[in-house]
């Protein structure tokens, strides 16, 4: 047990590096794919901590996405020409970091009004804030206003998203499996009983949404060095249920099935490219038939919270 | 007298226009078995929920060995030694009877996210402590065999006595049980009101029990108090109680009210 968890996090980022380095003998279109697997991954497991893990319903992840996103690349941009080739790394790493502190900081101004409320009611809240900074996004010339952000440098390998990916799965995880992260399953369990024995839900519940505000943000940051664009309608609520699909698809509250379900809904659409104008409808029967048979997610392998 | 473990000082609490609990008081004394009896919609669960943080009286005063806890959080509450179980039994649906023990301890772990993400020595040390005490606990009350299964596939009694175990992982002075005898059959009663002597004896807190059933509460308690339509209507020891008429007239009823 000594240490097992960091070593799989080193572990897990020399491999994404490593892989990186060698990225060239890769087709581009199965790389970029490859890059959106990781992103994904990241959305998914720390929208799982919320929704997850902790019981909370958030529609809302897909706002932290563009907040990180649109604060990256808005430093990068700024400030690429003058930082000069070899510190560009430094710089990404910055943007990035920026990206999912602000967007932390966004996750707690949502998470301490809303926690008063509880299921459908916050459901609703965090649905009303995403659409809130979309529309900032949309009218602020200062971030492009509707044509949003071009020119984006592309910084974003598969180094770099598979490396935050696994560092992801390793903060949510390490966090849950201990004495502390059980009171995040105790909340989402039953608040009364679990604040009848010490546990402080407010507490849990605002840190929950904070440290998967701050990784969607990083996600987002990623997100925008991959695609170079950045639009505001890119971060509708239809992006927000595409992470909740992801989430309910792997287990709630299940870290593997949760990563399963990240990889398989960003392939199955590419997949399902030959077939054109019906792709979006049989990805969505697909949904349905799994949510018919699979109600308690897809892969249920595995003890709740735990990655082994 | 010296100050007692808890004392309620005419607490009042008024839901609108009803007075659910009226100026009530009550004190337990250290290492004291207190219970608390009346009939249905006396007010029982609702001072439970006062003494516990989770309702604020309207008027009055509760104190915890002599400091006042109007206004403090349950969880808070809990950390300054109120511990409780559930009248409909409340335990961590998706986690191990382990795991449900384990959480109850982390109130008084001062863990915090870094310790958990980095994982030294410390944590792992404070990590193997909470097992290995979750695990002394469970022995205690012969749950050990069960460590690993879902708390909700226990049988009914079992889930009962882990809700105590949950409790007592808390490490209370004060105890208090709504009605854990409800949904019980004789044998399992009987077993009860072992348990609840010795879990009194062995962790020397005091307990507050509310009790539907007469037996249970006049086979353990040193004193009790009787609700009934918010007001205490009588208070003393299991013999005066089972003499006193008040308490007759409002289990039974008077014969002006079977006239009527």
């Amino acid at each position: 047990m000594r240490g097992k968890e960091k070593i799989f996090l080193l572990v897990a980022i020399a491999a994404a590096v490593g892989l990186s380095m060698a990225s060239s003998i890769f087709n581009r279109y199965y790389l970029g794919i490859a890059v959106d697997v990781g992103i994904n991954i990241i959305l998914a497991v720390s929208l799982n901590l919320i929704n997850g893990h902790t019981g909370q319903f958030s529609l809302g992840h897909a706002g932290f996405m563009a907040v990180g996103g649109y604060t990256a690349a808005k430093l990068t941009l700024v400030f690429g020409a003058s930082v000069p080739p070899a510190m560009q790394p430094l710089l990404f790493l910055a943007a990035i970091l920026l990206g999912g502190t602000v967007a932390a900081v966004a996750g707690l101004a949502v998470g301490i009004p809303s926690l008063r409320l509880r299921g459908d009611y916050l459901a609703i809240v965090t649905l009303g804030f995403g659409e809130i900074i979309r529309v900032i996004f949309q009218t602020s010339e200062f971030f492009g206003a509707a044509t949003g952000l071009t020119g984006i440098t592309k910084m974003t390998t598969l180094g770099w998203a598979w490396a935050f990916a696994a560092i992801t799965v390793y903060v949510v995880a390490c966090i849950v499996n201990s004495t502390y992260g059980r009171g995040f399953i105790a909340v989402h369990d039953d608040e009364i009983a679990a604040s009848a024995m010490g546990i402080n839900p407010t507490r849990y519940k605002v840190t929950a949404f904070v440290i998967g505000a701050f990784f969607a943000g990083i996600a987002g940051a990623l997100y925008a060095h991959h695609k170079l664009v950045l639009k505001p309608d890119g971060f509708d609520f239809v992006k927000s249920i595409e992470i909740v699909v992801m989430v309910i698809l792997g287990g709630m509250g299940r870290t593997a099935g949760v990563i399963l379900a990240a990889i398989i809904l960003t392939i199955l659409p590419e997949l399902l490219r030959p077939v054109a104008e019906y792709r979006m409808i049989i990805y969505s029967l697909l949904i349905i038939a799994l949510m018919l048979t699979r109600p308690q997610g897809l892969f249920t392998f595995g003890k709740k919270g735990a990655v082994k | 007298m010296s100050v007692p473990m808890l004392e309620l000082d005419k607490v009042t609490i008024k839901f609108g226009g009803l007075t659910a609990v009226c100026e009530l008081d009550l004190r337990i004394g250290e290492r004291e078995l207190v219970g608390l009896i009346g009939p249905n919609g006396a007010g029982k669960t609702t001072a439970f929920n006062l003494i516990t943080g989770v309702y604020q009286p309207t008027s009055g005063n509760i104190a915890l060995c002599g400091e006042n806890t109007v206004g403090i959080k349950p969880h808070v509450l809990s950390l300054r030694g109120i511990s409780r179980t559930f009248q409909n039994i409340r335990l961590f649906a998706s986690m191990s009877v382990l795991d449900n023990v384990r959480t109850a301890m982390q109130g008084n772990r001062a863990q915090r996210v870094s310790d958990a993400l980095w994982r030294g020595r410390a944590f792992r040390e404070s990590e193997a402590r909470v097992e290995h005490e979750a695990l002394e606990l469970l022995k205690i009350f012969n749950l050990d065999r069960f460590a690993e299964a879902d708390g909700k596939s226990l049988p009914y009694g079992d889930q009962r006595r882990l809700e105590i175990v949950r409790a007592l992982a808390t490490k209370p002075k004060l105890l208090l049980l709504d009605e854990p005898a409800a949904g019980m059959n004789p044998t399992e009663k009987e077993q009860l009101m072992e348990l609840i002597r010795f879990v009194k004896d062995k962790f020397r807190i005091a307990v507050l029990l509310v009790e539907h059933d007469m037996k249970v509460v006049m086979g353990i308690c040193e004193r009790i108090y009787v609700l009934d339509y918010g007001r205490k209507i009588a208070e003393g020891t299991p013999e005066q109680i089972r003499c006193d008429p008040k308490v007759i007239a409002a289990y039974l009823g008077t014969e002006d009210e079977d006239d009527a």
